[in-house]
């Protein structure tokens, strides 16, 4: 790889944030270099709900929010369409919600500019004949289900068009201020030696690792973590965004993605980053709440569990609020303006939904560092679709669709159609060949089996596309990934697929033998 | 009026329901499903630990240990009479490559793997038959390789038009059957064989006749040749369950299947007994009226006892209370590998292979278990999934019809 010695921006973090952050620089003409330490989507970004933010959930919490989400899921709409399936959103309110709530949201919608419209609780059940017949006063807005790494991709290829950097796993090992601006060594993945990159200035979008970047520094940056666990359901039960119209409070949100529903999320504090363990309250309680919008809930079967952390700038004033009341707006700290090192810049915060206006006003700021003055173009500058985009169902069923007199072979994984065609092609692309990169590309093993067949399947192509590999072990480390994510969902249906999958890859296969 | 009931039809509910009508008993089975024999190698393993290290409410203890060699013999016999023939002998283990590269001891194992066993020395090629996803011969090789095998892979060309669509084992196995022969697949594929002292090739030689498709290939490729089982569909468990199924129709048992038992008809007068099981079947709810109740209903993957997210763990038919904490967590272990608690989760029995309450008195005086509903042991560290059902089977029969 040829790698770049000194760059205008430098940005640590290859979330939605430190990704926007880079295209917007190099839109306006700066030279940029992103530092992501695993692969694009695996920290929050890709961690999430899966929802575009009409801005309703925020109307009476946080105005400022509710605004910004309105305006920027317009312009996503016009910039990352590939990325975003048109749900539409419904709120509704239960008869445990408080009546006067629902008003007071409905005015305060046309205040903040979210657009909302009421509907019948009837008409709501002919869109969402499995929601709730309870339902009292039901609003539609525009969400939407907006596929964070379709988008990711989508801007890693852009910045990388445009001349940028994209460095996945690749870690921050060391900052220096150094005579115009800092001086970084970056752990390389192939070897682990330092590379050094000179850079005239630093932003720090590392998402939950920002305070151990802001360290690296030698800045503070006070954080609170807050852990949102998520679970998707085995199927699609809703078509549409379903929102509880109560408070923001935990588990209020049912998102149709792909092939699953996902309900979200709790909100819980946490030490550090990588405390993403689920535990058994969090789950009875998102299927506890999510029987309130569908009560037949129950009969379904959650297909996995996973959390993100949310990463909110804790100001010196808060106290020790609880993080779900901590602004969901993001904070822009330059680090310089508090007695910090000079040309190193934070954003932290915000949401996946507001990522493009952060990234502009984080660039402006970088802009000023630098004494240029660059308009923002990114919101009138639409984005290809990313070249690696073999994952979304419906492209598969019509492709199928448009060859069906044609043999149909290799399918790889029968759940989330990949074929053997799509695992070369993204081994050839690919800088690294980890069944679970395949996995965030292609959606190998996210279906309701969870790789009984496709990790065996895909293993032996690791052999062939190299040599060296040792298939064996990248299967296990697979299989072991899958695991985390059913682990907490262990009863009924899915506990059965569990013991299936060990009755093939241990019993059948031996894996676990020496 | 059945003498005997047997709820499930897996390799412990077949083999009794085989042994119960040898020994002239009217036998129902209901089934719900297919068992998971067609998720297993085929292969019968006895167990890796002397019975000494198991504890005494193990499956083993509690059937007897000196039934074990009746409980083979009768097994091997019932196979053997259906066309399935087992080598192998109770006190050594044959040495098995897997689809993944590694290796299993196993006891008794198909006619048709025995030769695969790598005590034997010898280069050994392993192939793949092109576009058949369900067996990746590179990844045997490499694995056999990092364990000191000398192994190497080759692929083979696809007898035959090229298919439209992805096969499966069964697809392979029924043109092996049916259309193609031998011989000219033999020349198709002899030219892309290095030299070698034994051929493994995936697990899809025929459904029935595959000893006698294995030595015409044999014969014309000139090597010895040994299956390898692949993923799902496996073909030697599913022989095996074909074979069973039929050995237990010929000796007249009689099978309800998609049938889900789901509960005890009990006596009129009241009274511990049973008068057997309440199921649903295809034709709608009926009563199977019966002396004794065997319950070969499995483990938790086969239904036999279902996990709540209440922390409620309970048998499935007659609900009797399985033992295990109620916090779901502790129900299993931190690493996918590991041992998980609920392995051991299941019935505990006692000699008479009556399930018991936590007291060791029988739920029911004519109720009893065999196979993988039958806790207290962990039958994947032990690797005695199939010695278990065998001689539990066995033993079962035996109290039943006392």
């Amino acid at each position: 790889m040829n790698y770049p010695s000194a760059t205008d921006v430098l940005v640590i973090g290859g979330g939605a944030t430190g990704l926007g952050v880079a295209w917007d620089a190099s839109l306006r003409g700066l030279s940029v270099v992103v530092l992501e330490q695993g692969d694009l989507g695996q920290g929050t970004s890709g961690r999430y709900h899966g929802l575009l933010h009409s801005g309703g959930r925020y109307i009476l919490s946080d105005p400022t929010s509710a605004r910004e989400c309105a305006r920027e899921n317009l312009i996503l709409r016009r910039i990352v369409p590939h990325a975003i399936e048109d749900t539409g959103g419904l709120f509704v309110s239960t008869p445990a919600d408080p009546p006067e709530y629902a008003d007071e949201w409905f005015a305060a919608s046309r205040r903040e500019g979210v657009a909302a419209q009421e509907i019948t609780p009837s008409d709501a059940l002919r869109l969402e004949p499995l929601l709730t017949p309870e339902a009292v006063r039901v609003f539609h807005v525009q969400d939407a289900a907006l596929d964070s790494f379709d988008l990711l991709h989508a801007l890693a290829a852009a910045i990388v068009a445009a001349g940028g950097h994209v460095l996945i796993r690749h870690r921050l090992e060391r900052l220096t201020p150094a005579p115009d601006g800092f001086l970084a060594a970056v752990a390389s993945p192939s070897n682990g030696s330092l590379l050094h990159i000179q850079a005239r200035v630093v932003v720090n979008a590392a998402g939950p690792f920002a305070g151990r970047v802001a360290q690296l520094a030698g800045a503070t940056l006070p954080l609170a973590l807050g852990k949102g666990t998520m679970i998707a359901m085995a199927t699609r039960l809703v078509n549409t965004v379903v929102n509880r119209l109560k408070p923001p409070a935990d588990g209020d949100i049912i998102v149709p993605v792909g092939t699953v529903a996902v309900l979200g999320t709790t909100d819980t504090p946490v030490e550090a980053p990588e405390d993403v363990r689920i535990e058994p309250w969090e789950v009875d309680l998102l299927l506890y709440e999510a029987a309130a919008l569908i009560p037949s809930i129950q009969d379904h079967r959650p297909l996995r569990a996973w959390a993100g952390i949310r990463p909110l700038y804790r100001p010196p004033d808060a106290g020790q609020t609880e993080t779900r009341r901590l602004s969901r707006a993001h904070a822009l700290i330059d680090h310089a303006a508090a007695g910090g090192p000079p040309r190193l810049v934070t954003i932290i915060g915000g949401k996946l939904s507001t990522f493009r206006r952060m990234a502009e006003d984080t660039v402006d700021l970088v802009q000023r560092h630098l004494g240029s003055s660059a308009p923002c173009r990114t919101d009138e500058t639409p984005l290809s679709p990313p070249p690696r985009r073999f994952h979304r169902l419906p492209d598969r069923l019509e492709s199928l669709g448009r060859h069906a007199a044609e043999p149909q072979l290799g399918l790889v994984c029968e759940c989330e159609l990949v074929t053997t065609e799509d695992i070369r092609r993204a081994l050839d692309l690919s800088p690294t060949s980890d069944l679970d990169d395949l996995r965030r590309d292609l959606r190998l093993g996210m279906g309701p089996c969870q790789a009984a067949y496709c990790a065996y399947r895909s293993a032996g192509h690791l052999v062939r596309h190299d040599h060296e590999t040792d298939a064996a072990s990248a299967l296990a480390i697979f299989l072991e990934e899958r695991w985390r994510g059913v682990r907490p969902l262990m009863w009924g249906q899915s506990l059965r697929q569990f013991e299936a999958n060990r009755r093939i890859y241990q019993d059948l296969l031996g894996m676990d033998r020496p | 009026m059945t003498d005997l009931v047997i709820v499930g039809a897996g390799l412990a509910g077949l083999l009794a329901a085989n042994l119960a009508a040898r020994r002239g008993a009217s036998v129902t089975i209901v089934a719900q499903g297919r068992g998971s024999l067609s998720l297993s190698h085929g292969c019968i393993g006895l167990g890796s630990l002397p019975a000494s290290d198991l504890a005494p409410e193990h499956p083993y203890h509690r059937a007897g240990k000196h039934r074990l060699k009746p409980a083979v013999d009768f097994f091997l016999e019932a196979a053997h009479a259906q066309g399935v023939k087992y080598l192998g002998t109770t006190d050594s283990v044959v040495r098995l490559p897997t689809a993944a590269g590694s290796v299993l001891s196993l006891h008794f194992v198909p006619a048709t793997l025995a030769p695969g066993d790598l005590s034997h020395p010898g280069r050994t090629l392993v192939a793949g038959i092109q576009g058949f996803r369900d067996f990746d011969p590179s990844l045997v090789a490499a694995g056999l390789r990092a364990r000191g095998v000398d192994a190497g892979s080759a692929e083979l060309p696809h007898p035959g038009p090229p298919p439209t669509r992805d096969w499966y084992s069964t697809d392979i196995a029924a043109r092996f059957e049916r259309s193609w022969s031998a011989k000219e697949v033999g020349r198709l594929w002899r030219p892309s064989l290095d030299s070698a002292g034994r051929l493994g090739l995936p697990a899809v030689l025929g459904l029935t006749a595959q000893d006698r498709i294995l030595s015409a290939l044999e014969e014309a490729l000139g090597i010895t040749l040994f299956e390898i089982p692949t993923l799902p569909p496996s073909l030697p468990g599913l022989r095996l369950e074909r074979a069973l199924r039929r050995a237990a129709l010929a000796a007249g048992c009689r099978l309800l299947e998609g049938s889900a038992a789901i509960g005890r008809i009990d006596g009129r007068s009241g009274g511990a007994r049973t008068l057997g099981v309440s199921a649903v079947t295809p034709a709608g709810p009926r009563t199977v009226e019966a002396g004794a109740t065997l319950l070969a209903t499995g483990g938790v993957l086969n239904g036999g006892w279902r996990a709540e997210r209440s922390g409620r763990l309970h048998e499935s038919v007659f609900d009797l209370p399985i033992a295990g904490p109620e916090n779901r967590q502790a129900w299993i272990g931190p690493s996918l590998f590991d041992p998980h608690p609920y392995d051991r989760y299941g019935l505990s029995v006692n000699v008479n292979m009556q399930p018991c309450d936590r007291d060791g008195r029988p739920f029911f005086p004519n109720v009893f278990a065999c196979g993988g509903i039958l806790g207290g042991a962990d039958r994947r560290r032990e690797q005695n999934r199939q010695g278990i059902d065998i001689v539990t089977a066995y033993a079962a029969v035996e109290a039943a019809l006392s």
